[in-house]
């Protein structure tokens, strides 16, 4: 890759790093996620700013060309990242089931408890809903 | 005398609850109810609340699998002796929950489902869910040794002893899956023959997408339950 291509990018990086400081400083991304979008936006950074490591990687991955290797690059962390955001999903949803479910369960106790004016028997068995 | 619940889980059934819940309480006269409300839009939890029944408001749809636990969670923490599940859409005769927890008792198993095919009677429906019950019901004499042969029916009689397991699994609809899960744990899964009525109101839950949905996410469960009978986590 040539001087100006690496400084595009470089220079690219830059303006997505400070974009990903912003977000976490407005809080409207999450520390965890600002720290995975730095380290990818300075490995991509170094990768091409580095030519032998560029070329290891491209020899590495088998690949011809080393905008091919970054290509496949790409689509391994495009991929990862979808299968960690499926994850976050679900832990999320399922998060909001129990919370549901947990919430229903406290109406209804405090409903017969109002009702019947005595403590509900058994609420106090652990339901797994905190 | 056992304590036992009905847990009845709904979503928009207002045209049939009310009818449901007076044939449970001529049928079962003094058996515990507990609707649970599953997020419906359209005035079913007011109208419960209104007949004087026990009713489970769940704020928004979370599904069947995630209600019926709803309804097992209340149990366990009321320390019911049984749990019955009965739909909401009037297709179980409530005359049945008797015969179901007696047989709980007189086979001494943890779980007894209400089935319309037990003993080999004809599969009815459309070809495409004739086809999922066979193969689901082969699955089921695969797994268990012995063959249920009714997987989908919503009428089941539960034991506490399996309360614990059942609300802390991931379940979609409480059908092959839990049946495979509790057999392979040991626990001892029988049918009873029942008869059912048609749906006089309201719409199934489900539609042309659960002939792909259902068998694929029942099919990818039962494989995730049998691993977690092999592999157990570390807790």
């Amino acid at each position: 890759m040539d001087l100006q291509g690496i400084l595009t990018i470089d220079v690219f990086g830059l303006v997505l790093f400070a974009v990903i400081v912003h977000l976490v400083r407005i809080q409207k991304l999450h520390v965890g996620y600002g720290i995975l979008w730095l380290a990818t936006t300075t490995a991509v950074m170094l990768i091409v700013s580095i030519p032998p490591l560029l070329h290891g990687i491209t020899r590495a991955v088998g690949a011809l060309f080393p905008a091919s290797a970054l290509s496949l690059l790409a689509f391994w962390f495009i991929f990862a990242i979808l299968i960690f955001f499926s994850v976050k999903l679900t832990e999320i949803s399922s998060r909001q089931t129990r919370l549901l479910q947990a919430l229903a369960l406290k109406e209804l106790d405090a409903r017969e408890t109002a009702a019947d004016g005595l403590a509900v028997p058994g609420a106090d068995v652990d339901s797994g809903q905190t | 005398m056992k304590r036992a619940l009905v847990i009845v889980p709904a979503y928009n059934e207002a045209g049939s609850i009310g009818e449901v819940l007076a044939q449970i309480r001529e049928a079962i006269p003094g058996v515990d109810r507990l609707v649970v409300n599953d997020g419906s839009v359209d005035g079913t939890g007011p109208l419960v609340t209104s007949l004087g029944e026990r009713c489970l408001d769940i704020a928004c749809n979370i599904g069947y699998g995630p209600a019926l636990q709803t309804g097992l969670w209340y149990a366990l923490r009321r320390g019911y002796d049984v749990a019955v599940f009965l739909d909401a859409d009037g297709q179980h005769d409530p005359e049945d929950v008797p015969r179901l927890i007696a047989a709980l008792d007189e086979w001494d198993c943890d779980m007894v489902i209400g089935s319309r095919y037990a003993g080999g009677r004809p599969y009815t429906g459309p070809f495409a869910r004739r086809v999922g019950q066979q193969v689901f019901s082969w699955l089921t004499q695969a797994a268990m040794g012995r063959r249920i042969y009714d997987t989908t029916s919503g009428l089941k009689a539960v034991r506490a002893s399996a309360f614990r397991l059942l609300v802390e699994g991931t379940y979609m609809d409480f059908h092959t899956e839990v049946l495979i899960e509790l057999s392979m744990r040991g626990y001892d899964v029988r049918e009873l023959p029942i008869s059912m009525h048609e749906r006089k109101h309201g719409q199934s839950m489900h539609s042309w997408k659960s002939l792909f949905e259902y068998p694929l996410k029942t099919m990818f469960l039962t494989l995730v339950a049998a691993v977690n009978v092999l592999l157990p986590r570390k807790s």
